[in-house]
């Protein structure tokens, strides 16, 4: 029984997670560009690639911008919490033997230190993000449920996972939610706001091809 | 009186074997796989009850694990019983010891899975305790 079900974590929900991922990625991104196409097309003739990449630039280094500086703490968690979010799972030792095991190939990995300690980082910057939407009166006003919702998704499988790898209580059955919350959060990237990590070079190339060859301004 | 100290004699002897040979059997008896390469391991140690998983699993031909290998096919009918599989499975950059965890894994999980019987997640078999 354990083991159907592990095999089936460990096997064919891989794939179809990977699957909706990729596949919902080059749906979501076609669908974008055939709609600036047909409603926008100005789009097209404002971008620029020397302005949009110098944009992007900007906006991925910790305080380059005004608004960063404005906001030095949620600038820092906001930071942090996107590094450890997307190299921890990436170069997490025990990753990299799965995917040795399934297709003989492997890179570098982070020790495991690290790896607690940035996965530590990102369930604590969740928290931050959940208090941040409770108790600022602003930003309460525009939270709604899914707001809460995405942030119980992001955070399960970190919280998951280092349960399992520190063998608390109940481990099989957590590293089984771990798989499973894993595939989910994967497969749910394309169709919920975390669509962001696809869609954000094209926002912000837009809006940095805007402001730097048509209002000859910084948009940072 | 002289069989008096033959039987105290014996028995000295007996016991002097009995000291000597106990803790050598200790020894030999593995109890958890420790491949001499894993210097500074990263997990807890795995338990394994050589004989006692074998008998329990049904595997009476060594060659299962300790296989031999020609030209990249495995040779039936004999073994490399006495050999460390990193004497084998070491991989060419020896900072890197990927492949030889990966041999071990591959061999371990993969029958395990295929049998559906034995641990097959990491904290099955690098127990914290
Ligand atoms: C399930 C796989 C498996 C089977 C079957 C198996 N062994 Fe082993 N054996 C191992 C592993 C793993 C080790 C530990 C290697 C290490 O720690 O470096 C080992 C170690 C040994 C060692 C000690 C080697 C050393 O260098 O310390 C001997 C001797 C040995 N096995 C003999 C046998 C014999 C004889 C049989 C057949 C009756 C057998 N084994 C069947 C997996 C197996
Ligand atoms: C005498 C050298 C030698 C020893 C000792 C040895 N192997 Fe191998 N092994 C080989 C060779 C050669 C191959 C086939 C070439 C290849 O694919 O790398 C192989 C292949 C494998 C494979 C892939 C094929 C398969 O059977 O699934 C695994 C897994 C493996 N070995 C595990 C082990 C383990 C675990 C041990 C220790 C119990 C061990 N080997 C001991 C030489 C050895
Ligand atoms: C050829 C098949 C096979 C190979 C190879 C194998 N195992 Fe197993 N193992 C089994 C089976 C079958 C069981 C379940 C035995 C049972 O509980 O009936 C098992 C059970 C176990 C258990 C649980 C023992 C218990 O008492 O509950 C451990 C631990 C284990 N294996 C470790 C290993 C390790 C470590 C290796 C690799 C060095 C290994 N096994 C290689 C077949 C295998
Ligand atoms: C069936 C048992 C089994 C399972 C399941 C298993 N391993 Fe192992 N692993 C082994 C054995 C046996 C070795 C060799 C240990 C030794 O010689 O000390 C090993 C070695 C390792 C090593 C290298 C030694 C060290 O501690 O640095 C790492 C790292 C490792 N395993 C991680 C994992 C991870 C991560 C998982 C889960 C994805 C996992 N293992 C699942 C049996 C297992």
């Amino acid at each position: 029984m354990i083991h159907d079900i592990y095999s089936l974590l460990r096997g064919p929900m891989v794939w179809l997670a990977f699957c909706i991922f990729a596949g919902g990625m080059v749906f979501r991104i076609t669908a974008m560009v055939g709609l600036a196409r047909q409603k926008d097309r100005v789009v097209f003739d404002y971008m620029n690639t020397r302005y949009a990449l110098r944009s992007i630039l900007h906006w991925m280094v910790p305080f380059a911008g005004v608004n960063m500086r404005k906001h030095p703490v949620m600038t820092l968690v906001a930071f942090v919490f996107h590094l450890s979010v997307l190299a921890t799972p990436l170069f997490l030792c025990a990753h990299i033997l799965l995917v040795k095991a399934s297709w003989n190939l492997s890179w570098w990995f982070l020790p495991d230190g690290v790896a607690d300690v940035m996965t530590a980082c990102v369930v604590a910057a969740c928290g931050f993000f959940l208090c941040r939407r409770m108790l600022l009166p602003d930003v309460r006003y525009l939270t709604t449920a899914s707001d809460l919702f995405l942030l119980a998704l992001v955070a399960s499988p970190f919280i998951s996972g280092f349960w399992a790898c520190h063998q608390w209580p109940g481990y099989p059955v957590v590293m089984m939610a771990h798989m499973l919350s894993g595939e989910i959060l994967l497969a749910a990237i394309p169709f919920t706001r975390l669509i962001h990590m696809f869609f954000f070079p094209f926002t912000r190339g837009y809006m940095g091809s805007e402001f730097g060859g048509v209002r000859h301004a910084k948009d940072w | 009186m002289p069989e008096k100290i033959r039987f105290m004699g014996s028995l000295i002897l007996l016991m002097l074997l009995a000291v000597l040979l106990c803790p050598a059997h200790a020894q030999e008896d593995i109890v958890r796989v420790a491949d001499r390469v894993f210097e500074a391991p990263m997990r807890p140690p795995v338990a394994f009850h050589h004989d006692a998983h074998n008998e329990k699993a049904g595997l009476d031909d060594c060659s299962i694990c300790h296989h031999t290998y020609e030209n990249g096919k495995k040779q039936e009918g004999s073994d490399s019983v006495g050999m460390e599989c990193s004497e084998c499975h070491f991989s060419k950059d020896r900072n890197n010891a990927v492949d030889l965890i990966n041999a071990y894994h591959l061999q371990c999980n993969g029958c395990h899975a295929s049998r559906k019987a034995g641990p097959v997640m990491c904290g099955e078999c690098h127990r914290r305790r």
